[in-house]
């Protein structure tokens, strides 16, 4: 029993190690090797810091809207049936059985010059598409599932006692939402913003469609990475990959944290 | 002998001669793995190849299938830079070509021949909507505030360059024309203001083009083969050739460390031989693509007409000093992108 316990640890780290850990590991050194001023004049090239200011925002009013939808879309999941709720469910999953590409595609079919949609837009000078409101739907998209699947099961195993005896007393919907169903959701919602947020940062497959691209403009942290590759400065590129990596790195931590809280708290 | 061991003896027996058999009839047949960029895709798929099957054939006896790869130009050479193991690269640009030379993978003069490398040529033109409601009718056009304009990202995409390289070629060009001598800030000028008329920056020409289809901008600046391709496939795609525009030189060469390994060289020597013959630019013309054998170009001049003022990437100094001056740090496109920023 020893051994194998061991064994399987010691497989898991190798694991760990050779796919993830090693990989970073080299680029991060790799991105050092001009030097730490060389990095931050890669890093600070004030294409380079809008791109990544544009990813920041973007993901940031992202997940402001992914909080509200995620939620609103789990609690109708959970709290009441009808007839499709089944396919409903399922189809929650979708945005991650899709290719990127595709997703953006679609995106463009959908609210592009030539659709329906799209021309209303249009008539009416909205201009959603190429523009930052079309890279916040690509991230809405393809975001969709992170917090309802991370709500649901919360929501799910929730006791209701409390909810009904607070009915009872003359609470409003309202209230009973807000005061005694969000706080037990919030370490859950949170974890789902998280995700989301750190999946917007390096989404690239459904932006390079829907965007526009047009640096200063409207060229995110992932496309001026591939920009860079694609033109023989792989040192450029290294350089926001890494600050991409720290940010998904502290939020990592951050969930990690909020889990731990969470347990503490709930004992 | 008994009823299971006579079957699985029969059964080994017909394992060993199928096993012996088969490499056999592999050995007859070669492979080359052929790399390319996507605009000739159909060119090469559904006519040249073909004809130089056939043409092997007919000639060695030899039976040849080619495994071909479509691709951005810059990334599949830096596919086959890293490891694809191409018998045969077609590329859009030169430099694609070049860096497989630095790299050690071409280790002959593959510029050295009557075509300097070349295989086909085509024009940087400028495609509008149907009618042409916008009345576009030379590169100034595309500076007016009415008018969006499409082009991939140099940055993304090789074959992007020659579009601005075009444009700003164009600038040098028409100013040397009135003045005698190339004006530097008038070339920069046209390009800042086109560049700044552009609504979408695509990854590639393909998906330009794909963007401009549906329904995005007012002109796309694409290439006259990519044009006259969408034509061939019925799509009413309009364009015309500015008066002053940029040559686009497509580069074939063999890979002499790919062809040596696979012990290809012959076929695919032969191969870059065939498609600078007569009959391959022919097939290359019916496709779009301009003709680098003189005879066949005569012979579709109608179809390919010279504009009045062509100049090619020599005159921007070739690719290296196009690198450093436009795309570079310093370079003039960087220059425009940064100073269209803070406009703003």
């Amino acid at each position: 029993m020893r051994s194998g316990d061991a064994l399987l640890r010691s497989a898991s780290f190798g694991y760990i190690g050779l796919l993830i850990i090693l990989p970073i590991t080299v680029m991060i050194v790799r991105s050092l090797q001009g030097g730490l001023s060389a990095l931050w004049a890669d890093i600070t090239l004030p294409q380079a810091l809008f791109s990544l200011r544009l990813t920041i925002v973007t993901a940031f009013i992202m997940v402001l809207i992914n909080i509200v939808t995620g939620t609103a879309t789990a609690w109708v999941l959970v709290r009441y049936s009808f007839p499709g709720k089944q396919v409903m469910d399922a189809l929650i999953d979708l945005p991650f059985a899709m290719p990127t590409i595709v997703a953006g595609i679609m995106l463009v079919a959908l609210y592009g010059p030539r659709s329906v949609i799209g021309s209303f837009l249009q008539g009416h000078n909205i201009e959603v598409m190429f523009n930052t409101p079309g890279i916040i739907l690509a991230l809405l998209f393809v975001t969709f599932p992170f917090v309802v699947r991370a709500v649901q099961p919360v929501l799910i195993e929730l006791d209701q006692d409390m909810e009904e005896a607070a009915k009872t007393l003359g609470a409003s919907s309202a209230t009973i939402f807000f005061r005694i169903v969000l706080p037990s959701l919030m370490p859950s919602i949170l974890t789902g913003a998280a995700l989301s947020f750190s999946r917007a940062l390096g989404e690239f497959g459904s932006i390079i469609m829907v965007a526009g691209n047009i640096p200063f403009r409207t060229q995110v942290a992932s496309v001026y990475i591939y920009g860079e590759i694609e033109s023989y400065n792989p040192q450029g590129a290294l350089g926001l990959s890494v600050v991409l990596l720290f940010f998904s790195f502290a939020i990592l931590l951050l969930l990690n944290f909020i889990q731990y809280w969470n347990r503490r708290h709930e004992n | 002998m008994n009823g299971t061991i006579r079957i699985s003896l029969i059964v080994s027996l017909l394992w060993v001669i199928c096993i012996g058999v088969l490499p056999q009839a592999a050995a007859e047949e070669k492979t080359i793995i052929f790399g390319a960029y996507t605009v000739p895709k159909d060119a090469y798929e559904q006519a040249v190849i073909p004809a130089f099957i056939k043409y092997w054939k007919e000639n060695t006896g030899q039976a040849v299938k080619f495994e071909q790869s479509y691709e951005a130009s810059g990334a599949q050479s830096r596919a086959i830079a890293a490891g694809l193991e191409a018998d045969i690269a077609a590329l859009s640009l030169e430099k694609d070509i070049s860096r497989l030379k630095e790299s050690g993978l071409i280790s002959h003069d593959w510029k050295q021949n009557k075509y300097h490398g070349f295989v086909t040529n085509s024009l940087v033109v400028i495609g509008y909507r149907p009618g042409n409601p916008k009345n576009i009718k030379e590169w100034d056009d595309l500076k007016r505030p009415d008018v969006d304009v499409l082009y991939p990202s140099p940055k993304t995409s090789g074959g992007a360059m020659w579009d601005v390289n075009a444009i700003y070629g164009a600038g040098l060009k028409l100013s040397e024309v009135k003045t005698g001598k190339k004006d530097y800030t008038f070339a920069k000028n046209l390009l800042k203001g086109v560049q700044k008329r552009v609504k979408v920056m695509d990854k590639s020409g393909r998906a330009s083009v794909t963007t401009f289809e549906q329904g995005i901008g007012d002109v796309l600046v694409t290439y006259e083969d990519e044009a006259l391709l969408r034509k061939k496939q019925g799509k009413d795609f309009q364009f015309l050739i500015p008066e002053s525009t940029i040559l686009i030189e497509n580069p074939i060469a063999v890979i002499d460390k790919n062809v040596d390994k696979h012990n290809t060289r012959q076929i695919a020597e032969a191969f870059v031989e065939f498609v600078h013959g007569k009959s391959a630019q022919r097939l290359f013309a019916q496709y779009g693509l301009r003709p680098v054998n003189e005879e066949v170009a005569q012979e579709f001049k109608e179809k390919f007409p010279v504009p009045k003022y062509l100049f090619d990437t020599n005159y921007l100094g070739g690719w290296d000093q196009v690198g450093k001056d436009i795309y570079g740090k310093e370079g003039v496109w960087t220059k425009i992108i940064e100073e269209l920023a803070t406009d703003k």
